[in-house]
């Protein structure tokens, strides 16, 4: 059956009773706009680079608009950002228990932070970006690899038009970077080259075998042994580092609380790059006084390094000093000989 | 997995070897409130550099142990295992009609 064409009767009269006028007609060759020519400047000169993207936003492999590609991108950045991280397993922890934990940990942070500020060291203000976050392990596992074995040896900017030229237009430097994922000039994390890198199944991780099952993150933003162990007192307690006293603290005793950290368990810590398991992360925590209390230790060593050097070294020039002072007497002695024969 | 009639259980694991895997697995698949409920739960984890094999020891309502070397199953056969005495706990205890 030929497909139906649908008739407009009443079309086909107004068609019929006005017949174009040839004036009205328009014409094709009439109709092509001409452009104007570029002006002389665009001519000479060659067009300055122009961004192609927000600079925010460089072309990413995956998609970027879906919520693990963004999730990537945090975990990177927190990765980054916090040298040291705290690595929990939580089993079927409620949300109930969640919000007491969380409450206690902030409020012994606080706390810690109140008493360092008592003592005349100036706020870290870690208190409020010491948090414990529930991560997606594989995402994050990825993000990790990207971390770890993504290092872009140059910047965009390399191949950037130097601002100097005085034929740019403009002093900011555009990166001559195109807008498909594909370029190999982007470092960014989520681009195809971090992607290539990530995906060599050859490099393993250090972290790998943990990064399995439900987890959850503490990360600093700095090394501070003392933040660690008032984390630790709270979240994992140890003989080393005592859970608060029900007198001094009796909100960590509820049972919402008890019964969620029965639940998380410490698994390891990645500091600076290097991955410690539960015992050495107490050790970590258990560094006396800090960043301050190892540099004290360190000038403490290098004094005495110094005082023995130096003695050893004086001991040297004494030794010269006696055996020469000795010759001199000596030398005396015999002139004192000769003249009185 | 039925852990209705498990009172208790006993993990032993180093996180650091990937052997470890099902050990860690079977304690997230114990429900919210089951410690509340009565069951005890011991983990215990090993240092870094040890070599020992990941262990699982359960104990049932009715009194039976069961020692479980995690080192070679998987976590699905690890539920069978543990599935096989709990479904033999559940019928007896329908037919009893408690």
């Amino acid at each position: 059956m030929p497909p139906r064409i649908r008739l407009r009767p009443r079309a086909l009269c107004v068609r019929a009773s006005h017949p174009a006028s040839p004036i009205g007609a328009t014409y094709a060759s009439l109709a092509t706009a001409t452009t104007p020519a570029p002006p002389i400047e665009q001519t000479i000169r060659s067009t300055p680079p122009v961004l192609r993207y927000p600079p925010t936003q460089p072309p990413s492999h995956k998609p970027p608009e879906v919520r693990k590609t963004q999730l990537h991108r945090q975990y990177q950045s927190l990765l980054k950002s916090s040298p040291l991280i705290l690595l929990f397993q939580h089993n079927n922890v409620k949300a109930v228990e969640w919000m007491a934990i969380r409450r206690e940990l902030a409020i012994a942070l606080q706390k810690l932070e109140d008493e360092l500020a008592k003592q005349g060291r100036e706020g870290t203000a870690l208190a409020e970006q010491v948090k414990i976050q529930v991560i997606q392990t594989n995402i994050f596992a990825s993000a990790l690899r990207v971390v770890e074995f993504f290092q872009p040896e140059e910047g965009t900017m390399d191949h950037a038009q130097p601002p100097t030229d005085p034929r740019t237009p403009t002093s900011a430097q555009v990166p001559q970077t195109t807008n498909v994922p594909e370029d190999e000039r982007f470092t960014h994390g989520l681009s195809r080259r971090a992607w290539e890198a990530a995906s060599n199944r050859k490099l393993k991780l250090e972290l790998e075998p943990l990064l399995s099952g439900p987890l959850a993150v503490v990360a600093f933003p700095t090394v501070s042994p003392q933040h660690l162990k008032t984390v630790l007192s709270i979240l994992s307690p140890s003989p080393a580092f005592p859970a608060p006293k029900r007198r001094t603290n009796p909100d960590y005793h509820e049972p919402a609380v008890q019964s969620g950290l029965q639940k998380l368990m410490l698994l390891g810590a990645r500091v600076e790059g290097k991955v410690f398991d539960t015992e050495g992360t107490r050790w970590v925590g258990g560094i006396e006084g800090g960043l301050d209390g190892l540099r004290a230790q360190l000038v403490h060593v290098l004094q005495g390094v110094g005082g023995g050097l130096a003695s050893a070294l004086e001991g040297a020039s004494r030794s010269l000093y006696f055996t020469v002072e000795g010759r001199r007497m000596d030398m005396e002695e015999k002139e004192k000989g000769d003249k009185t024969e | 997995m039925i852990t209705r009639f498990l009172t208790d259980v006993r993990v032993k694991f180093n996180p650091f070897s990937p052997r470890s895997k099902p050990a860690r697995l079977f304690l997230s698949l114990i429900p919210p409130n089951a410690r509340a409920d009565g069951m005890k739960v011991e983990t215990q984890m090993l240092p870094r550099t040890s070599k020992e094999p990941s262990t699982l020891g359960v104990k049932f309502k009715d009194g039976k142990e069961m020692n479980l070397d995690l080192d070679k199953m998987r976590i699905t056969e690890v539920m069978e295992e543990v599935d096989r005495h709990s479904r033999l706990l559940a019928r007896k205890e329908e037919l009893t009609g408690n």
